[in-house]
């Protein structure tokens, strides 16, 4: 009878359960895994944008793909991006962090200053660092002028055209950063520092020996969201450079965009999407793997 | 283990979520303030057959002055059609071509759609939008249409849209800047253009880094990343007796990277990496600004000044004269028409109101209102003002000189391979030869694309 009772309490707890998953599970579906599914189907075809047919083409976008030059430089300008900004983001805001983190008068100012460009739309911060990068009358250049240095040319020379965009991106990103690791920081029980202090370990030996490691799960959150938002990064592209200065900052997401909405080959673009889409899935199960950390506190 | 599984489907989330957001048409606008003027009377075709009330969805890309246009011959469409109603609505500027082409693959666009000539061919291709030469035959007034006009709207023999206006652009250049240089200043007549040579000579002398000013902007806005970079650039190739395709269509390989078109790109080259008189980066307003001596812009540019730099005046701070020629004089055309959609359920009813903004009556209002060049030679006859300067050197290089951009489906690829081409040689002084080669491969992949 006990048993009975039991079974039915958990197979009506199960019934909850999945009464609690649905919503979340059905919307889910609706905008992400059956608009996945339909893009997947589409990647095997010659798909117009705007037709009303579409012929199957096999796995011709995808070997197309490979060979494609400009998809291959999109690719590179993607991972070239991420390369830079995820460990000089991470440390900088890390390093924000430990400032912040301190207690003294006007903390919350310095707090509140540095989160500040996370509340900037995107597309505002592009718009103004537009006029700021100008080569001949932008704010950068009046002082880089003022104090002899050379021009840094941002929006028209392709050598260096990235590194504003990086700029860019690392200024906007990283308050948000910041408040993840202190919140990390944050976690990490005083009484650790203070053996640690006690065995006479000093503030560097700190840092990396009892720091470090106790924010191995923060590390591995930041690192993998960092590194998913740069790869796909597209709108200080779109609205500073268009890809330009001479298709120096085409990023993949850009690539996929102007495949798709301007030469309207929609098949070609979801083929690049999804070779992307595996890429980025790869990378995100080699950083979780590397991150494991048994490390409880 | 929940961690990771959030963390993979945040992943999954992230690069699902890519495409979308939103697409750059630009080109030329024109710009306006809301003149007086009468309402249209046309003696267009009589109201539709029944009572019922017919609502047409009618789409353009916002542009304020022409916006004010568009509304006053809605109304005097709408009072003299009680039968029909329009549904206007404007897409912001950059969102027009992304909204219009996901409406049309959704399979719900507009009865009525705006569109920039050179992208007539893909959607007349895909059948997104309706032959309109019957009704032309029937009470449109092809003959009063500009024959460059008429070609740039023409695709597979079909005429697909009538036009509000045509467009093209010619030489502005700083009066007093000349004067104080002691160069002689350039022909108003449109058969002696200066060629490339005289205005890169008068472009060094005027030329002065230390001021920040350069000698000649060959580009209305500069290296943009829209339509508005090809459409200057392709008048260079052009002009050195290049073409970009076969006459045919079918290939750009022995047309795009012929001898004059590599001249071109020398010619280009040396402008900004050379001479280094032309900026790589153009400020806002660098022309009305005096940071420009030479420039290039469209008839709307009048307006435009007058509105924003009232102290900065025709005949005394700036003058206008012929595009520049090298072996050819050649300027670029075309600008925005209207189209029915394959999908409108009353095509008669919206080729009325068609006719009634672009017909011969309605381009008069038009033109009354933007100040844009005239696709009609009945508007150019009826303003005693397009026979005179400044107007008539747009007027007389359109008759004469006009070219409008290649009628084929392949043109966004070509839009881009040229704006690409030109970015690489100017922006990056990349190697000539290697730019076309990249260019010519862009462009037959948007061909082969199209008869896969």
């Amino acid at each position: 009878m006990r048993g009975y009772r039991s079974a039915i309490y958990e197979k009506q707890e199960s019934r909850a359960a999945f009464l609690f998953i649905l919503p979340a599970f059905a919307l889910l579906a609706v905008f992400i895994f059956y608009p996945m599914l339909h893009a997947f189907v589409i990647s095997f075809q010659n798909y117009n944008l705007i037709a009303a047919e579409h012929s199957w083409s096999g796995l011709a976008n995808y070997r197309k793909l490979f060979s494609d030059e400009t998809f291959g430089a999109s690719l590179w300008h993607s991972f070239y991006f991420t390369l830079v900004v995820l460990p000089v983001q991470t440390a900088i805001s890390l390093g924000l962090a430990l400032l912040v983190q301190k207690k003294f008068r006007g903390v919350g100012f310095f707090r509140t200053v540095y989160f500040v460009p996370v509340a900037v739309s995107f597309a505002v911060a592009s718009t103004i660092f537009r006029l700021i990068y100008n080569k001949d009358y932008g704010m950068l250049n009046a002082v880089l002028k003022g104090i002899g240095l050379p021009a840094l040319d941002f929006l028209s020379n392709p050598d260096i055209s990235m590194l504003g965009i990086i700029v860019l991106c690392i200024w906007r990103a990283m308050g948000f950063v910041m408040v993840i690791f202190l919140a990390g920081l944050n976690n990490i029980p005083d009484s650790l520092y203070e053996a640690a202090h006690v065995d006479g370990a000093n503030a560097v030996q700190r840092f990396f020996l009892v720091t470090l490691p106790l924010l191995k799960r923060t590390m591995a959150f930041v690192v993998i969201i960092t590194t998913m938002d740069a790869l796909k990064i597209f709108i200080p592209i779109y609205i500073t450079t268009s890809g330009g200065p001479a298709g120096s900052t085409s990023t993949v997401v850009h690539f996929i965009y102007e495949t798709a909405f301007k030469q309207m080959n929609m098949g070609y673009a979801a083929a690049a999407a999804f070779l992307f889409f595996f890429l980025v899935l790869i990378i995100s199960i080699v950083q979780l793997r590397v991150f494991r950390t048994d490390v409880e506190y | 283990m929940r961690k990771r599984l959030l963390v993979l489907s945040a992943a999954l989330l992230a690069t699902a979520s890519l495409a979308a957001c939103s697409n750059d048409n630009g080109n030329d606008g024109g710009s306006a303030s809301p003149g007086s003027s009468q309402p249209a009377s046309q003696g267009a075709s009589s109201s539709g057959s029944s009572d019922e009330v017919v609502t047409l969805s009618f789409w353009r890309h916002d542009y304020a002055p022409e916006a004010a246009a568009f509304k006053k011959l809605i109304a005097s469409f709408e009072e003299s059609h009680p039968n029909i109603k329009i549904d206007f609505q404007m897409i912001p500027n950059d969102q027009y071509e992304t909204k219009i082409r996901t409406a049309l693959a959704g399979g719900n666009p507009p009865d009525i759609m705006a569109l920039d000539a050179p992208t007539l061919a893909s959607y007349a291709n895909q059948k997104a939008i309706i032959p309109l030469d019957d009704y032309f035959a029937k009470d449109g007034n092809k003959d009063d249409l500009l024959k460059p006009v008429v070609e740039g709207l023409t695709f597979d023999g079909k005429m697909y849209a009538a036009p509000n206006n045509e467009g093209t652009i010619v030489m502005f250049y700083n009066k007093k800047m000349f004067e104080e240089k002691g160069i002689p200043l350039p022909s108003k007549n449109v058969d002696e253009a200066w060629t490339w040579d005289q205005v890169l000579d008068a472009a060094k002398k005027l030329n002065d880094p230390a001021k920040g000013v350069y000698g000649w902007n060959p580009t209305p806005w500069g290296f943009v990343g829209h339509e508005g970079a090809p459409y200057s650039e392709m008048a260079f190739l052009w002009q050195a007796g290049a073409e970009i395709l076969s006459p045919d269509g079918k290939t750009a390989k022995g047309y795009l990277d012929s001898a004059e078109s590599k001249k071109a790109l020398t010619f280009w080259q040396n402008l900004f990496n050379g001479d280094k008189v032309s900026p790589k980066e153009l400020p806002q307003d660098a022309f009305w600004n005096g940071k420009v001596a030479i420039h290039v812009d469209g008839p709307f540019a009048f307006q435009y000044q007058e509105q924003n730099f009232p102290n900065f005046k025709l005949g005394e701070d700036y003058d206008v004269a012929p595009l520049w020629k090298d072996a050819r004089m050649i300027g670029t055309t075309g600008s925005w028409g209207m189209a029915i959609t394959s999908h409108s359920e009353h095509p008669d009813e919206a080729w009325q109101f068609v006719n009634w903004v672009t017909g011969v009556e309605g381009s008069k209002v038009w033109y009354e209102e933007t100040k844009n060049l005239p696709a009609r030679q009945s508007t150019f006859d009826a303003f005693q003002e397009l026979k005179e300067y400044p107007m008539n050197i747009y007027a007389e290089q359109l008759a004469k000189y006009g070219h409008p951009r290649p009628v084929t489906p392949a043109y966004p690829a070509i839009s881009e391979a040229i704006r690409l081409l030109f970015e690489d040689v100017g922006l990056g002084n990349a190697d000539i030869d290697d730019s076309l080669a990249k260019a010519v491969k862009k462009i037959e992949d948007g061909i082969a694309t199209l008869n896969p």
